[in-house]
């Protein structure tokens, strides 16, 4: 599909649009759908969408395709509004708001956080639906490349295709400019891909977790770091938004020095974003997303550090997830870590929360017995 | 107020006179509201007057929206040495933090203590009326009322007045014939046994540094850090929790208070060293 629009980009939309779809070719059928849906950048990525008429989302999802005889009238008009001329349209001028099929919810449990060892991903595997467990093993945490991994909270639906289409637009940017976009750049991009609907009922809360840099075509080198190092640091230290720096304390992180030419100042190292669709884009270096989130929060304030080794961080990301799955009903099942480092993103088989639940009543069983030979003992003892 | 009611004496029959009617000593008992064990009705609601159908036109659906903010963080835990009661300090009306430095328990007497969490005036109010019931029944029977019996004096006055409008969340803990007791009451008449509750909007935060350390049979000195941790990070996390800790510890001959110590101290304290 990338490749597809790269190459055949010049007319997609300079084409004949006031024809049927019927009519057009086999090449640009995938795209003849869409309508220009935004007008952020050049012509080259447009983003394409398909602006539901009007006249259909009067009534529920449910009841689609029941059409009335008033309303067969106006599909013959429904063509010519696809034209190149129609202005961008945003969701919420061609519609009101539809009532949703079924009732949803948005229960999970995602964390991620950066250490000196990359960055660490987990989240739950429940998906469910306002009291219904829809899915109990779905997958909550998608990679987007090698480099970038993004956990996904709200509705499944969107994030996924949310996801697929950050992926594309980033893989779009690989292949013009030669080198991965950064993570900062990703979040920026979704950012702005989400914001015409915002007010509308989409509902996308993902952290982006990722490593950038280091990697060029023309090859990197280990030049003298001391001074571009530390303009690095405080660099990053700028670009901070309030927020972290009451968040954490400590700024003086040191990153791989791999510096790339000395005219970019460019930053690699291990990235954390956080993107929702109501608008906020957070940089920093813990995120809980989702109703069993505070559960976890408290997990990580108490053990996350920057010097954690990978398995106390893995075991620390456990802990939390299987809290927040303990006392929120939303969040349950097994859980995915996923681990970014400097080589890409790897991944651990999924584990099933019951053992961890097992495992603890096991645990505070053989404390309970030791105690109490224990106490027995100095029992005897004493009388003896 | 106590004493007062069991001996007859009453300094308050001229004000009785002018409100009932001539013949009439007390309140009469309407089959909707149930007599919790006094010979008046506390607050007898006036005829005409429906409590809980102004509240529905007041919430949100009926276009007005008067929300009650439940801010705080409350923390009790039972164990094998008694129950440690841990709560935050922080009062907030709305987004205005009206007090850093509120007592949220209250010492009901020398063995029996309740939090308070929800609307603070409906917590002191009901928290006093159930000590002097508890008062009383100490007077009249020459023995200490159980923790059970007391969180059923509390869940029964909270049904009596039941989708009228009252916030309340409390515990009320103590040490009775039957060990350490531990009850979760609240406004919607619920009255929960247990070994760990919190309440608030923190309560998340604590619930899950409390699940994760908690062992039955933990030290003293153990137990107390685990309280003060509790609610150390949720007070770090959410806006409404603040304050100082303020730590009691119900122990068989009654209870002591352990510390009041500043969270944002315990905080610097425990992420040194991370980022």
């Amino acid at each position: 599909m990338a490749l597809q629009d790269l190459c055949k980009l010049q007319d997609i939309f300079q084409g004949d649009k006031t024809t049927d779809r019927s009519s057009v070719s086999l090449g640009e059928k995938t795209s003849s759908n869409y309508i220009s849906g935004l007008p952020f950048s050049s012509s080259k990525s447009l983003l394409h969408f398909y602006i539901p008429v009007a006249e259909y989302l009067d009534e529920s999802p449910i009841q689609f395709g029941q059409i009335s005889l008033i309303q067969s009238s106006s599909l013959s008009s429904e063509s010519s509004l696809l034209t190149p001329s129609l202005s961008p349209s945003f969701p919420f001028t061609s519609s009101p708001s539809v009532p949703p099929p079924f009732p949803m919810s948005h229960g999970t449990t995602t964390l991620a956080f950066m250490f000196q060892g990359g960055v660490l991903a987990a989240a739950d595997t429940r998906s469910s639906c306002s009291g219904l467990v829809a899915c109990p093993a779905s997958q909550k945490i998608l990679p987007i490349h090698s480099h970038l991994v993004g956990t996904t909270s709200g509705t499944s639906a969107d994030c996924a295709l949310w996801k697929r289409i950050l992926a594309r637009e980033l893989r779009l940017y690989q292949l013009r400019h030669g080198r991965r976009l950064t993570t900062r750049g990703a979040a920026k991009l979704l950012s702005h891909m989400l914001h015409p609907f915002k007010g509308t009922e989409l509902c996308v809360a993902a952290t982006l977790c990722g490593w950038d840099g280091g990697e060029l075509d023309n090859g990197c080198h280990d030049c003298e770091v001391t001074e571009t190092d530390h303009s690095d640091k405080r660099k990053t230290t700028s670009q901070k938004t309030d927020l972290e720096i009451i968040a954490d304390a400590s700024t003086e992180n040191v990153f791989v020095p791999k510096t790339q030419i000395s005219t970019k100042k460019s930053f690699s190292g291990p990235s954390l974003f956080y993107v929702c669709s109501d608008g906020t884009r957070l940089q920093g270096t813990l995120f809980s997303v989702g109703s069993g989130s505070p559960y976890a929060y408290s997990i990580l304030d108490q053990g996350v550090h920057w010097g954690l080794t990978v398995e106390e961080a893995t075991s620390i990301a456990r802990e939390a997830v299987y809290r927040a799955t303990y006392r929120d009903a939303y969040s349950g099942n097994c859980v995915d870590i996923y681990h970014i480092t400097s080589k890409g993103w790897t991944r651990r088989t999924r584990e099933d929360l019951k053992e961890e639940y097992y495992r603890e009543k096991e645990r505070r069983r053989q404390e309970g017995m030791t105690r109490l030979c224990q106490s027995k003992d100095m029992k005897q003892t004493k009388m003896s | 107020m106590a004493l007062a009611e069991v001996s007859g004496f009453n300094p308050y029959s001229e004000f009785c006179r002018q409100i009932f009617r001539a013949g009439q000593t007390h309140l009469e008992d309407r089959p909707s509201h149930y007599s919790f064990g006094t010979k008046t009705q506390e607050f007898a609601v006036p005829l005409g007057v429906e409590p809980a159908g102004f509240l529905k036109s007041c919430n949100s659906e009926g276009g007005v929206s008067i929300d009650l903010n439940h801010g705080t963080t409350t923390l009790a835990f039972k164990f094998k040495h008694g129950v440690i009661v841990a709560v935050d300090s922080r009062a907030s009306a709305g987004r205005y933090l009206a007090s850093n430095d509120v007592n949220k328990v209250i010492e009901i007497n020398p063995y029996l203590l309740g939090t308070m969490s929800g609307s603070a005036a409906d917590c002191q109010y009901w928290e006093r009326l159930l000590a002097k019931e508890c008062r009383l029944y100490k007077l009249r029977n020459n023995q200490r009322i159980s923790v059970s019996a007391a969180s059923k004096l509390l869940s029964n006055m909270m049904l009596g007045y039941k989708g009228m409008g009252l916030s309340m969340g409390s515990m009320i803990c103590g040490w009775d014939k039957q060990g350490p007791g531990l009850y979760y009451v609240d406004d919607n008449g619920t009255r929960l046994s247990g070994r760990m509750f919190s309440t608030g909007c923190g309560n998340s935060y604590a619930y899950g540094v409390v699940d994760s350390g908690y062992k039955e049979d933990m030290t003293v000195e153990e137990a107390y850090e685990l309280g003060r941790r509790g609610i150390a990070h949720a007070t770090h996390r959410d806006a409404y929790s603040g304050g100082v800790v303020n730590m009691y510890h119900m122990q068989e001959d009654g209870w002591i208070k352990v510390c009041k110590e500043d969270v944002s101290e315990l905080i610097h304290h425990y992420r040194k060293g991370m980022f």
